[in-house]
């Protein structure tokens, strides 16, 4: 593996990297070039891209680790979906707690990303495809639009791409700063303006999306990944990575109690020691206790339970955890595990769209429980309560997988950590229902005069 | 159709029906909040949980179609525990204000707690609150209280798919989220309290019927609305001879799951009598007398102006009658007495409307404002057109000698002073009279009858469909009704017979009068649906097994369905 060399990151360090004179003088655009003419001899269609993802083993990045490919074969072929317009949109509300890759790959090489829209637009006859940035990014959002300008200018885009005939156009939609937006149909709907409640699926948007028409919706860093993949081949591509089904550069977001948190790219696959040790170790030397491998929804792995797992999608399932956006959250032995899962707990319950009722009801209320045992004004039956609302919350019981995401962190922290949970109720005074409801009334009345929520 | 099976129960339903839809066509009631028939599916409450075969996760019902050969299992332990746990978050911040909630006793959050729900209550938590949001007004019928909300967007889904105003949202975002109106502006729609009718809980609540009355002391009748043409179906909900409220009937034909809010608003116009006993005029002064005087009176005037000439009677109908009351009018008048004049003024009033998918463009209309002039002209009373007696009257090229004005309401005109005026150019005024109105106050013979409340009898609506509605309260003693004015002032020429009931009317009428033939006063054609236990519920399996369609509103509903996911509506 040392002899891996940065693939999505490799400009991150240059100057101008967001310029398309920087991007083309690095071979940029080379393949959107080469399919467009090769479109006309029928060297390059639409399908032999398609089939070129598919076998590169590309699984998307934003998390759950569907096969790229596929999900680009099931959106029904001109036959079937008649004068219906197919739609792609790139996933860039990036909002899991602990991730920030897409960001620093949109301020960084946005023409990266342009390139791979271009190709993935080709395969699936899109003519108008959509950038969707989550709200808070506004440099990003700059940057991305400053660049499509350009791409038009240099003909890349438009209604007739480098003469080729082909019409493709690209909008950046800003979110409006909601975590649920980042949901494929949650996102879908927010593009249609309305509120960003995720759809009952099915129909799913590759029949079904944006506008009723079927729609592809792809992560930042697989677009990337799409481009690196016209570039240098499938093989290339495939030969990166663990094994068949784990392939490909991926970006790791390491934050934590690491010497050097940050961004780091690396075949997929490599061991979480491996990783550690490329951000300089944790921090003061000190042991690792817990690990959450992708993101704030993914369940939370003990330190020796993570050391010798392989970073990809299935290395990390077989730990009972998921890689998801590969958000890795580093906390040392100093870390207080109630606190840090009352923290995930607030984050939840202020995303939750409100829409079912398990989810909208649920997040708060374990939240609430949450607070009061790290006030040590808990009962040790609320440890079991705990373990038993979380559990009535997930597994079908909602629309969409928000509140599975919910009760990950809870679910998996507690049998892990029993004792410390175990030891806030033991310090907790007289747990009194009158007490407890009270200080729940207080922290109650505070938090909603803070947030200005009903003033 | 796809053959489904619940609880080993096997039905068949629509391909486009959903789970919940064949739970129910087979009997097994699956609790549910956001579901309704009319309304889009968003599968949000998570209350009608099932266990599918061969679905590892549950499922919510309303939001699977229907496969062929599916087999559902809408009872098992997985699916009551998912029940258990989806009331448990409703309750958890549900104020439990029962006792002061109108709601109460017709509350889809107490029902379900009831089937679904577990004794016991785990939180300990403050529950959330809406200062600001709570019984607040936002229209001019509707009270929102938003610490009551289940937020399952019936009443958003309402606005926006059937009265397609849009005025209500969400607003906020997850355990915040609550319901209210765009930018302050009301809920002020034609229908606007159905948006409380469908709201399951009591979180939206009519400001008329607000702490009138605890809906369980309320008595139903089956009846008709009368505000226009439409003749939307109304259970007239009363209690010690007191109307309550009104609330729509289901009727797939006529005004499906709705009624407008001025139709539902005339519910308490129905109660009192002005009049107590019959009135008789003379020299300005008037006294309170018995039946017998008066029908006499009104005989002896009618008779002596026939003997004259049988053109100096005008006998004014009313398209407010039941067809059983202007029968007895025509046969009366026109034919024993030989009065040459018997019509009715069909009167225009603002346009009506209900959305009825079953309706060609989707729409129903009523643009006159009386219920039944089509049972009036088909009666024998005839529709005046241009050179009516009435218009000859009007502008003074006619003096009859005897008015008989069979309701003091039939035009919105009577309370024009001037118009009234005309008409008491007659020699003798008999009037079928209520409320004190120009009319009643000029009449020779006031005769005292009751309202749409107290009797009973037939309208013909705009479609030209029979419906029946039922007597709901007694009217006060000695008022009669229209019929029994009739029947006793016909027997006073030997034609009629005091004892006869409307149904009695009905039968010797059906043979004759156009568009009557074969039906039967019993039938469920006629009498429509039963009032629903209340009225979020109107839609449950207890109500279908006693709806004579309950297979037609679940195709409607599939349909419904289907049509709007061929014409491209999410």
């Amino acid at each position: 593996m040392s002899d891996f060399a940065p693939v999505l990151s490799a400009r991150f360090g240059k100057k101008n990297s967001s310029a398309l004179a920087t991007y083309v003088a690095d071979g940029g655009y080379e393949s959107w070039k080469k399919v467009l003419a090769g479109s006309k001899t029928g060297e390059w269609t639409p399908a032999k891209v398609t089939d070129l993802v598919k076998a590169s083993g590309l699984r998307g990045r934003g998390g759950a680790g569907f096969p790229t490919g596929m999900k680009w074969t099931f959106v029904p072929p001109k036959e079937k979906r008649g004068d219906k317009p197919v739609y792609l949109l790139c996933n860039a509300d990036e909002s899991e707690p602990g991730t920030f890759k897409d960001r620093i790959l949109i301020e960084k090489d946005p023409h990266q990303i342009l390139e791979g829209m271009m190709l993935a637009s080709f395969a699936l006859d899109v003519k108008h495809a959509y950038i969707y940035i989550r709200g808070e990014m506004v440099h990003g959002a700059e940057i991305l639009n400053a660049a499509i300008d350009e791409a038009y200018a240099a003909g890349l885009l438009g209604t007739n791409v480098l003469g080729s005939g082909m019409a493709l156009d690209l909008t950046v939609h800003r979110g409006g700063g909601a975590y649920i937006c980042g949901e494929e149909t949650a996102l879908i709907e927010s593009l249609e303006g309305k509120r960003g409640h995720p759809r009952i699926k099915p129909p799913f948007p590759a029949v079904s999306g944006v506008w009723n028409a079927p729609t592809v919706v792809n992560n930042v860093e697989t677009l990337c990944c799409v481009k690196h993949i016209l570039d240098r081949g499938a093989d290339w591509f495939k030969g990166i990575g663990r094994n068949e089904r784990n392939t490909g550069p991926k970006l790791y977001c390491v934050s934590g109690h690491v010497e050097k948190p940050g961004v780091y790219e690396a075949p997929m696959g490599i061991p979480f020691r491996d990783l550690l040790a490329m951000c300089g170790g944790m921090k003061g030397g000190r042991k690792v206790k817990a690990v959450i491998p992708g993101g704030s929804s993914a369940p939370m792995l003990t330190g020796d339970e993570m050391m010798d797992v392989p970073l990809d999608f299935d290395g990390v399932a077989a730990a009972k955890s998921m890689l998801g956006s590969a958000a890795i959250i580093v906390m040392d032995e100093t870390t207080d595990i109630p606190k840090a899962v009352t923290n995930i707990a607030k984050f939840y319950a202020h995303e939750s769209c409100g829409q079912c009722t398990p989810c909208r009801e649920g997040t708060p209320w374990l939240h609430k429980m949450l607070k009061r045992i790290v006030a040590g004004q808990g009962k040790k039956a609320d440890i079991e309560m705990l373990m038993q609302v979380a559990g009535q919350m997930g597994n079908g019981m909602t629309i969409c997988v928000f509140a599975d995401a919910a009760i990950a962190p809870i679910l998996s922290a507690i049998p892990k950590f029993r004792e410390e949970f175990e030891a806030y109720v033991a310090k907790s005074a007289s747990p009194g229902f009158e007490q407890a409801a009270a200080a729940g009334i207080t922290s109650e009345v505070a938090e909603r005069t803070a947030e200005g929520m009903h003033s | 159709m796809a053959k489904v099976t619940v609880d080993g129960r096997t039905v068949e339903v629509p391909g486009t029906a959903n789970v919940l839809e064949a739970c129910r066509a087979a009997g097994v009631d699956v609790p549910h909040f956001c579901y309704h028939p009319r309304l889009s599916i968003v599968g949000q409450c998570r209350m009608c949980m099932v266990e599918i075969e061969g679905v590892p996760k549950i499922q919510a019902s309303c939001t699977v179609p229907v496969r062929d050969g599916m087999v559902v299992l809408a009872s098992s332990e997985k699916a009551l525990s998912a029940r258990n746990a989806t009331m448990e978050f409703l309750l958890i911040n549900h104020p439990l204000d029962c006792p002061i909630c109108d709601q109460a006793g017709e509350c889809k959050l107490q029902d379900n707690a009831v089937a679904a729900g577990l004794p016991v209550s785990r939180t300990v938590e403050p529950r959330r609150q809406f200062p600001g949001y709570d019984r607040t007004d936002i229209g001019p019928h509707v009270i929102a209280d938003m610490t009551r909300c289940i937020q399952c967007t019936r009443c958003i889904r309402f606005c926006n798919e059937i009265s397609g105003t849009g005025e209500l949202s969400l607003i906020e975002r997850g355990g915040h989220a609550f319901v209210w109106t765009h930018e302050g502006k009301a809920l002020d729609n034609e229908w606007s309290a159905c948006a409380a009718d469908v709201c399951p809980v009591g979180a939206l609540t009519t400001k008329e019927f607000r702490f009138r009355k605890r809906v369980w002391w309320l008595d139903k009748a089956k009846s008709v609305c009368d505000g226009c043409e439409i003749g939307c179906n109304i259970s007239i909900e009363h209690r010690d001879r007191t109307v309550y409220r009104f609330l729509p009937r289901v009727n797939l034909a006529v005004n499906d799951f709705w009624m407008c809010d001025y139709g539902r608003f005339r519910a308490e116009e129905l109660n009192g009598n002005d009049f107590t006993r019959p009135i008789l005029r003379a020299g300005g002064k008037a006294r309170e007398t018995h039946w017998g005087e008066a029908l006499d009176a009104v005989k002896a005037a009618v008779d002596a102006a026939v003997a004259k000439d049988p053109a100096s009677v005008l006998v004014l109908g009313s398209a407010r009658l039941a067809t059983e009351e202007s029968w007895l009018l025509a046969q009366l008048f026109k034919g024993t007495v030989g009065a040459s004049q018997v019509e009715f003024h069909p009167d225009l009033g603002p346009e009506r409307k209900i959305k009825n998918p079953a309706v060609p463009g989707g729409w129903l209309v009523g643009r006159e404002a009386a219920p039944n002039s089509r049972g009036a002209e088909a009666a024998g009373v005839a529709r005046a057109g241009k050179g009516s007696a009435l218009a000859r009257l009007l502008d003074g090229s006619y003096t009859p000698e005897v008015l008989y004005v069979a309701d003091a309401e039939f035009t919105s005109r009577v309370s024009d002073p001037k118009f009234v005026e005309a008409l008491r150019r007659a020699k003798t005024l008999v009037v079928h009279g209520r409320r004190t109105n120009p009319l009643t106050e000029a009449a020779d013979v006031l005769l005292p009858v009751a309202s749409l409340a107290g009797k009973e009898g037939t309208f013909v609506n705009v479609l030209g469909l029979v419906q029946r509605f039922q007597l709901a309260i007694v009217p006060p003693p000695i008022v009669r009704t229209d019929l029994e004015v009739l029947l006793h002032l016909g027997k006073r020429w030997g034609v009629f017979d005091p004892q006869w009931t409307a149904r009695a009317v009905f039968e010797r009428m059906k043979g004759t009068v156009p568009g009557y033939a074969g039906l039967e006063w019993d039938s469920a054609a006629l009498a429509g649906s039963d009032p629903s236990a209340s009225p979020t519920s109107a839609y449950d399996v207890l109500l279908e097994r006693r709806l004579s369609n309950p297979a037609e509103i679940l195709a409607s509903a599939a349909e419904a369905r289907g049509a709007r996911a061929a014409g491209g509506e999410k």
